[in-house]
């Protein structure tokens, strides 16, 4: 599903060690595209983001946010607005396979990353992701706001290796607000998907 | 006459909108796409009590991509303030220069960008001519007086509480409070408006999708044809959504002015001020008792904070004046007025702060009594509701204290405080009552079916989380005998027929009732269409006999005959039918209100014959470090009895999540107020603590078959709110049995057992 | 947010160059570095921060992400995220407390995100410095005034407050690196020094606006920790109301060196208490050449809260602090490790 990167670096992981593990990608963000960006043109700027294995060319205003630029501009209004300040988890997406927090991340400075929304999820058949199918058969969401920024956060929790008991599940989701109170089910889900999952 | 609901219902049954919300396809509000709209944000007021004297622009207005700023002096006269639930007055915004309570609309900056908006919004400069604020209770200038009784309440009394408290052999009297709480969904409160020609369009997350129609067509002087509103998805909502709140009209107004549609995303500190909450409390209980535990004197009082204007209050003495037997019954609610926004509905609005008090009560009189919590609650048990002396239409309290103690292991309790640990931590177990009235409103909706068995529904109805489609979509298959897989379910719009408020968690009640007589009317024009005519296997049958089964239209000896052949005997093409259902109970009118917007509701309280409640109850252990005192609760038995269960897999949901909202209410949540110029300071996700995974019990609901006729003919009870009812008291209890600390004020923290 | 130029600094050099006026001791400088953006997004949508140049020094992350341990210490590169230096087995070995530390702060995404540079100058949580319509606020408009003060200062701090500034630091790994001696290397128009951790908070002394000591277009490039005996007999112990995901309502970063029973050298940092990263010398003398037990342990820990002054709202802190103390020194004693290094 992910396609590689040529926007990204050369790999520094023989500098950093082999430990150097799950920062490797993000500290690797050496930038392909122009270093300024100026708040001149109506503090318009263009760039490019790669979402879903495709790329997005986008001329907006040098302070929008990653997940203003997925709802605003690009109808990729899967990604929700919980808080809009880091502290809800309903705006999470994989960057570079890493789950981070759109809110935070200005658009600008994710060029050369690979984003990854609930919209890229599912195959391109449609087939749902197991972890998907895993929140469905377990009831783990009611109204359903919080679910795509869950779902994310999960697939990259079980990736990470922080889905192996209850407690770390529990404790490595709990970045993830639902105020429906699901909780219990999205750790269900959570321990259904995990073997069905592939690596990476 | 209804079929037999257990054939109908209880098969559990995953979300019909389970794929769109897993995919990030199910658009809520903002999601909706509109052509090329303009951004809003709202500037609120700093300060909590005066006028706006003077608004300095030109800084905002240079912001590039500004396009408009809305402020009373050019768009007051252009709207009336919302309509209230209550009927009564609420504070303004921009209809006035008044500020009434901090962080009030003050004016709205419409931009090219939401970036260019929130810029611009941050460069508006205010004059303000401020007065002093009054913030909550014992704040100076608070304003206190006897709430106003309504029909659904009235001040319980009964006998003459003051003697039998003085003359009872055992008594407790306490005060109690509960703080101010704010909703919280995880959905922001958004509005767009949209514009085509005369028409107006509003997508906005609600619990009223003809409240809202109604209110903002009377805000804005317009025929309410001319208004559709559309909340297919609402990401959460819990009584927030259910009012009509000041911002959509304005953004209706800002729409007009650009003629071009405008999109309101209000920020989460914004969302604290410009919807409602649910009101600090303080209450005094006391209970006589005789010595074998027997209540002899009940008595109940609150005082509740809401703004200057606004009588609203939700006067839970009338639930807890009926839990338990008891010939001496006195109350009174008080409401304070002080420089706030208007309180609101906010999940069992009346129950979560007053059973608090009655439930932690009844844990500290069996305390005194030296009695089992569980027992003295037996002891008390009614079947006669002892406020209006009419039966419970059915009670099955003790049926859930016993099996829900039964699952915790309740007999391995040491009653004695402090006597239960495991290393450092402090462990102790507390139960309580839940209870919540049965509700049901009046509600239409639009059937469809064809020949192939395909069904659409259409009402508008709410989907806020509580598995809305899938009760109407199990209820319109089952009853007509086809799939769930080919069943069609739209809800949310206002162009569809309407369903009262979905609030008092009357929503599965009220629209699996109309949908259900939705597909009587079918049966019925299929089985006297059947019975007519000679060439079908059942001519001759009664046609009241036949049934939808299994695709088939069955009578009684099980002759049947597709449901293909039934149906087009009756029409060539699609059989379409519109259904209304005015529940028993409902006064006259209500049907007809439903298309005024109007939100009827018959309650557990205000039927002719019977008193509706539904029942639980909750068991929970909590732990408490004994040194640093921080409080874990890893365990939770709850059962419940509500009747008929539609569908388990949801149901069980809204169970669980009701519970996770009793501790969250018991451990957690309170709306902090700066006292002296009465603006709330922690109106954020990290500061207003709700719940994360890690917090979260093993937690084991369980549901208590009830049949219930009484209620309504599909004998559902609503279950949406029952959960958080009592599990504050419940983890109070359980600090108490850990501790030997009674805490009477919410939340209980660390802080609160140093 | 306040419109700003946005520029990528590829190397130290250039950031320097770019973040010439950055100021960093000022809490709202024109010029910010823009790392994981955990803070600084955050505050610039607030428009508490209303920078007119963000400049982005991730890319230095390519060459300061490193973790390394030695004979001398621990080596941790600034560009680091907080997951990455949380998971590391080298330091959830060597320096539990710091593992301990990351893994107790914010969220998995926020570590995702965050750097250990940002991290440290993470600024405080107090609601009247992250709210522009309150105008009295020391930290962010000087001279105007304290509201906390006389307002709602439930989660403010009681150690090292002046009558201008009672904001307390919110952060978790700091609290551990002040009290472990660490230094903080940082690089600048004028070259590169050392700093000691300590020294890189500035205390409020009248002037709570002035948060560190970095100079105009310092980076912090990283962080030694040295090598010590207490560093492995170490946990970081944090007392919140919920299980996860919230400040500390009293933290405290603990190592011991002990001799059998008795106290051959102690390390003491406390969170959700204090005014800055704080370390307590007082509490450390206290338990030197002491048996650790729980009345040892509390004439520390009363040593570590003799100053504190509280304002209402935070009463119970130095009470709920010293429990903790308390709580995280006997935790640290019994905790199952072998002295020799």
């Amino acid at each position: 599903m992910h396609q590689s990167s040529d926007t990204r670096g050369p790999s520094r992981r023989g500098v950093m060690g082999a430990a150097a593990g799950l920062a490797a990608g993000s500290a690797a963000r050496v930038a392909a595209q122009p270093a300024v960006s100026g708040a001149e043109s109506g503090g318009h700027v263009a760039m490019r983001l790669q979402i879903n294995g495709h790329d997005h060319d986008l001329n907006v205003d040098v302070r929008t946010s990653l997940l203003d630029a997925l709802r605003e501009h690009l109808d990729l209004t899967g990604s929700k607005k919980g808080c809009d300040q880091g502290q809800c988890g309903a705006c999470t997406v994989l960057i570079d396979d890493q789950r981070e927090l759109s809110c935070l991340t200005l658009a600008i400075a994710a060029q050369g990353r690979r984003i990854t929304t609930i919209e890229g999820l599912a195959g391109a058949d449609g087939a749902l992701h197991p972890m998907q199918q895993a929140f469905i058969d377990n009831d783990a969401f009611q109204c359903g706001y919080c679910t795509p920024g869950q779902i994310l956060s999960a697939v990259a929790c079980v990736a990470e290796g922080h889905a192996t008991t209850d407690a770390d599940i529990q404790e490595h989701m709990s970045g993830n607000l639902c105020r429906c109170g699901a909780y219990p089910k999205i750790v269900l889900a959570i321990k259904q998907a995990r073997g069905q999952m592939g690596r990476g | 006459m209804p079929r037999d609901t257990a054939e109908l219902f209880g098969k559990p049954t995953p979300r019909i909108d389970g794929v769109a919300k897993v995919t990030g396809a199910a658009r809520y509000a903002s999601d909706e796409p509109v052509a090329n709209p303009a951004f809003a944000w709202l500037v609120t007021s700093a300060i909590a009590r005066g006028r706006v004297g003077g608004l300095r622009l030109d800084s905002a207005k240079a912001v590039p991509g500004v396009i408009d700023i809305l402020t009373h002096d050019n768009v007051g006269a252009l709207a009336q303030p919302p309509a209230q639930m209550d009927g009564g007055p609420t504070t303004t915004t921009l209809e006035t220069d008044q500020i009434w309570h901090d962080g009030q609309i003050i004016a709205i900056v419409v931009a090219e960008s939401f970036e260019a908006a929130r810029e611009a919004a941050n460069r508006v400069e205010v004059d303000y001519v401020a007065e002093p604020p009054s913030a909550t209770f014992d704040s100076p200038g608070v304003q206190v007086e006897p709430h106003k009784t309504t029909e659904d309440s009235k001040d319980p009394a009964k006998g003459d509480a003051a003697a039998a408290l003085a003359a009872a052999e055992v008594k407790i009297d306490a005060r109690y409070s509960t703080p101010t709480q704010h909703h919280n969904p995880i959905e922001l409160f958004t509005t767009t408006c949209v514009w085509d020609g005369p028409h107006l369009t509003i997508y906005e997350g609600s619990q009223a999708m003809w409240g809202l129609k109604a209110n903002v067509a009377k805000q804005l002087g317009m025929d309410p044809a001319m208004v559709r509103t559309i909340s297919r998805f609402v990401g959460g909502a819990f009584g927030s959504r259910g009012g009509t709140t000041s911002r959509t009209a304005w953004i209706a107004i800002a729409a007009k002015r650009l003629g071009r549609p405008v999109k309101l995303v209000a920020t989460r500190d914004q969302g604290f001020t410009i919807a409602t909450y649910r009101a600090e409390t303080r209450q005094h209980l006391a209970l006589g008792a005789s010595r074998d535990g027997k209540l002899t004197a009940f008595v109940h009082e609150g005082w509740e904070v809401t703004s200057r204007p606004s009588g609203y209050n939700v006067a839970g003495v009338d639930t807890t004046a009926r839990m338990y037997a008891c010939p001496n019954i006195a109350t009174a609610v008080h409401v304070v007025h002080a420089d706030r926004n208007t309180p609101g509905f906010m999940r069992a609005p009346p129950e979560t702060p007053y059973m608090f008090a009655l439930e932690s009560g009844m844990d500290e009189l069996a305390h005194a009594l030296n009695m089992d919590p569980i027992e003295l609650r037996r002891v008390n048990d009614t079947k006669i509701d002892p406020v209006s002396g009419k039966p419970f239409s059915s009670r099955s309290l003790m049926a859930c204290f016993d099996q829900a103690a039964a699952k915790f292991g309740w007999s391995g309790r040491n009653p004695k405080p402090g006597s239960m640990r495991d290393g450092d931590w402090l462990i102790g177990w507390g139960c309580a009552t839940a209870t919540y009235p049965t509700n049901i409103g009046p509600a239409a909706a639009r059937l469809a079916v064809t020949p192939e068995g395909k069904v659409t529904v259409q009402l508008a109805a709410h989907e806020i989380g509580t598995g809305a489609y899938t009760v109407v979509a199990i209820t319109a298959a089952r009853s007509l005998g086809l799939k769930v897989d080919d069943t069609t379910v739209m809800l949310g719009d206002s162009s569809l027929p309407p369903v009262t408020v979905a609030g008092g968690s009357n929503n599965a009640a009220t629209t699996a009732n109309v949908v259900y007589k939705a597909c009587e009317e079918v049966r019925r024009r299929l089985a006297e269409a059947a019975t007519a005519d000679p060439a079908s296997p059942l001519h001759g049958a009664d046609a009241a006999s036949l049934q939808l089964k299994g695709g088939t239209l069955m009578g009684p000896t099980g002759a049947s005959e597709p449901f293909k052949a039934a149906l087009s005997r009756v029409t060539g093409g699609v059989l379409e039918v519109h259904a209304e259902n005015a529940p028993q109970g409902s006064k006259p009118g209500a049907v007809a209100g439903l298309y005024e917007g109007k939100s009827a509701m018959v309650r557990g309280t205000g039927r002719e014959n019977v008193t509706t409640f539904a029942f639980g109850a909750h068991f929970v252990e909590v732990r408490v470090h004994e040194r640093t005192r921080e409080i874990r609760t890893p365990r939770v038995v709850s059962a419940f009895s509500a009747g008929t269960i539609v569908n388990p897999m949801t149901a069980h949901s809204q169970f669980m999540g009701g519970a996770l909202w009793g501790l969250s209410a018991a451990l957690f949540e309170a709306t902090e107020i700066d006292r002296k110029t009465a603006r709330y300071v922690n109106h954020n996700l990290a500061d207003y603590l709700i719940p994360v995974n890690a917090d979260v019990p093993d937690i084991q609901v369980l549901v208590v078959p009830e049949e219930d006729d009484q209620v309504n003919p599909l004998g559902i009870k609503g279950i949406g709110e029952i959960g958080i009812v009592g599990m504050n008291a419940a983890v109070a209890n359980a600090v108490f049995h850990a501790t030997g600390t009674r805490i009477r004020d919410l939340p209980i923290r660390a802080e609160s057992l140093l | 947010m306040r419109p700003f130029t946005y520029e990528r600094a590829g190397d130290l050099s250039e950031a320097s160059r770019l973040g010439a006026n950055t100021g960093q001791g000022q809490t709202d400088a024109p010029v910010q570095f823009l790392a994981g953006g955990t803070t600084l997004v955050d505050l610039m949508k607030l428009d508490v921060l209303r920078p007119t140049r963000v400049v982005d020094i991730s890319p230095l992350g390519a060459d300061l992400a490193g973790v390394a341990l030695t004979s001398r210490g621990l080596h941790l590169g600034a560009l680091a995220t907080m997951s990455k230096v949380a998971e590391h087995p080298d330091v959830r070995r060597a320096y539990p407390a710091i593992a301990e530390s990351l893994s107790l702060a914010a969220s998995d995404q926020l570590r995702n995100m965050a750097s250990l540079g940002g991290n440290v100058l993470q600024r405080t949580r107090c609601p009247y410095y992250r709210d522009p319509s309150w105008e009295a606020c020391n930290k962010r408009r000087p001279g105007s005034g304290c509201t906390a003060i006389q307002g709602y200062n439930h989660n403010h701090a009681v150690l090292g407050v002046d009558e201008n500034c009672i904001a307390q630091y919110p952060g978790d790994l700091g609290v551990v690196l002040a009290a472990f001696d660490a230094e903080v290397e940082l690089s600048g128009p004028s070259g590169a020094r050392l700093l000691a951790f300590t020294s890189l908070h500035r205390p409020a002394d009248g002037e709570p606006h002035l948060e560190t000591n970095l100079r105009p277009g310092e980076v912090i490039t990283g962080f030694n920790v040295p090598a010590g005996a207490w560093t492995r007999r170490s946990l970081y112990l944090k007392v919140r109301d919920r299980s996860s995901y919230e400040f500390a309502l009293a933290s405290a970063a603990v190592g011991l060196d002990m001799d059998g029973e008795t106290v051959r050298q102690a390390r003491i940092g406390l969170g959700g208490v204090a005014y800055r990263p704080w370390r307590s010398p007082e509490a450390e003398a206290v338990l030197v050449g002491k048996p650790l037990d729980e009345a040892t342990a509390k004439a520390a820990t009363d040593a570590a809260f003799a100053g504190a002054v509280t304002h209402g709202g935070n009463d119970f802190k130095p009470e709920l602090g010293r429990r903790t103390l308390v709580r995280a020194l006997l935790q640290a004693q019994s905790l199952p490790v072998s002295e020799a290094s």
